[in-house]
């Protein structure tokens, strides 16, 4: 036991100096990283696990190329099926959208935190099944059968632009975790024939107004190549 | 930056001018439109007095049971390519088939596909208050106007 307390006081004693060490470098070292960051979005694993039907991978990355401005890119794939009242179809396919974000958060010195806004452009190419529907008819007089078609509407494309909105906090050493929502507008899509385009892979669903939500939240590591001094 | 951050937050208000569209609105699967005209005076509607209307082996239709009315819309069977109703007009009945083709048609997200008919024709039908019967439009894709015409 009094092992223990001792083990406890050098560890913690240890953090103290090392505390100290830290804030004293951070003052003298004034410099800028510029690198490129390479995440992954960690919320679509995770909602995979809880939804099968919802098959989700997307990887970020971002390139500092001005003091506040960064190349920004986001490349996924997804399989999802969607249930609604009549129907029920399942979409299939990738996407990626490039584009650029500004850091409008202004970091105390040694920090490197991100608010950023940012402006994307989106293409996926994609494939839509319709696995079953229900005609809809008034009322229940006649029993309305389930059809079964399974008919897959493949080489469908669907391009939009997007304004994002997000952050990033660095939480341990060039360790970021972020989180954004991108407001999507779609430009042109490709239209399967007697169906519609109702999810879009990277746009998720598209509403009437042809606009949709997506978010993320990331986990990515900066790889520094050039340290500048300020 | 503020004034930058204010207008991205009014492009975005701008942005989700929501519209629902998790009720379905639009028109579906039309009924079979039917008028009853005068048989000595085609222009004429002439009001029948219906003690019920019914499908073959189904039940009658709530909506037409003791009423006196000089059009009626019924539904068609979806799983087949045929109808038989059988409609009763002062304890008289007439049995009357009608035959189409089907095919589905997208509508929207809540509303999903509406089957509309074509090639509407009466296979088979008794005479005993129905005078004569004209098609005036073979296809049933809306609830505008009269498909069928019934002198009597």
């Amino acid at each position: 036991m009094k092992k223990l307390h001792i083990l406890v006081f050098i560890i913690s004693s240890w953090f103290g100096v090392q505390c100290y060490a830290q804030q004293s470098t951070d003052t003298i070292k004034r410099q800028e990283l510029y690198g490129i960051r390479i995440g992954i979005d960690v919320s679509k694993p995770i909602i995979t696990f809880f939804d099968t039907q919802n098959k989700g991978i997307e990887m970020v990355s971002d390139i500092r190329i001005l003091n506040n401005y960064y190349l920004a890119a986001e490349i996924g794939n997804v399989t999802k099926t969607t249930n609604e009242d009549y129907i029920n179809f399942t979409t299939k396919g990738s996407y990626i959208k490039v584009g650029f974000n500004y850091n409008a958060y202004k970091n105390w010195i040694g920090m490197r935190n991100e608010i950023y806004v940012g402006l994307r452009y989106g293409i996926s190419f994609f494939s839509q099944t319709l696995n079953n529907y229900t005609p809809n008819s008034n009322g229940t007089y006649f029993n309305t059968p389930q059809i079964n078609p399974n008919t897959k509407f493949s080489g469908l494309t669907a391009q939009w632009y997007a304004f994002v909105f997000g952050m990033k906090v660095e939480t341990f050493k060039n360790l970021y975790l972020g989180t954004s929502v991108s407001f999507n507008k779609m430009i042109s899509t490709k239209e399967p024939e007697n169906f519609k385009n109702l999810y879009v892979p990277g746009f998720n669903r598209v509403f009437l107004n042809n606009s949709g939500v997506s978010f993320n939240y990331t986990l990515s590591y900066l790889i520094p190549i050039i340290k500048k001094k300020k | 930056m503020k004034k930058q951050l204010v207008i991205f937050v009014i492009l975005i208000i701008t942005f989700l001018g929501c519209e629902k569209d998790d009720i379905c609105i639009d028109a579906i699967t039309p009924n079979l439109i039917i008028r009853f005209y005068n048989d000595t005076l085609h222009t004429e509607l002439k009001k029948v007095a219906l003690d019920s209307v019914w499908a073959i082996n189904k039940n009658v239709l709530s909506a037409y049971k003791g009423v006196i009315t000089d059009s009626i819309a019924i539904p068609l069977n979806l799983s087949e390519n045929s109808t038989r109703y059988i409609i009763e007009n002062n304890s008289v009945k007439d049995t009357l088939e009608f035959s189409y083709t089907r095919s589905d048609v997208f509508v929207s997200r809540s509303c999903g596909y509406k089957t509309i008919f074509d090639n509407l024709q009466i296979s088979n039908n008794t005479n005993n208050w129905i005078k004569s019967i004209t098609i005036n439009n073979p296809t049933i894709s809306d609830e505008k106007a009269a498909h069928i015409s019934i002198y009597h």
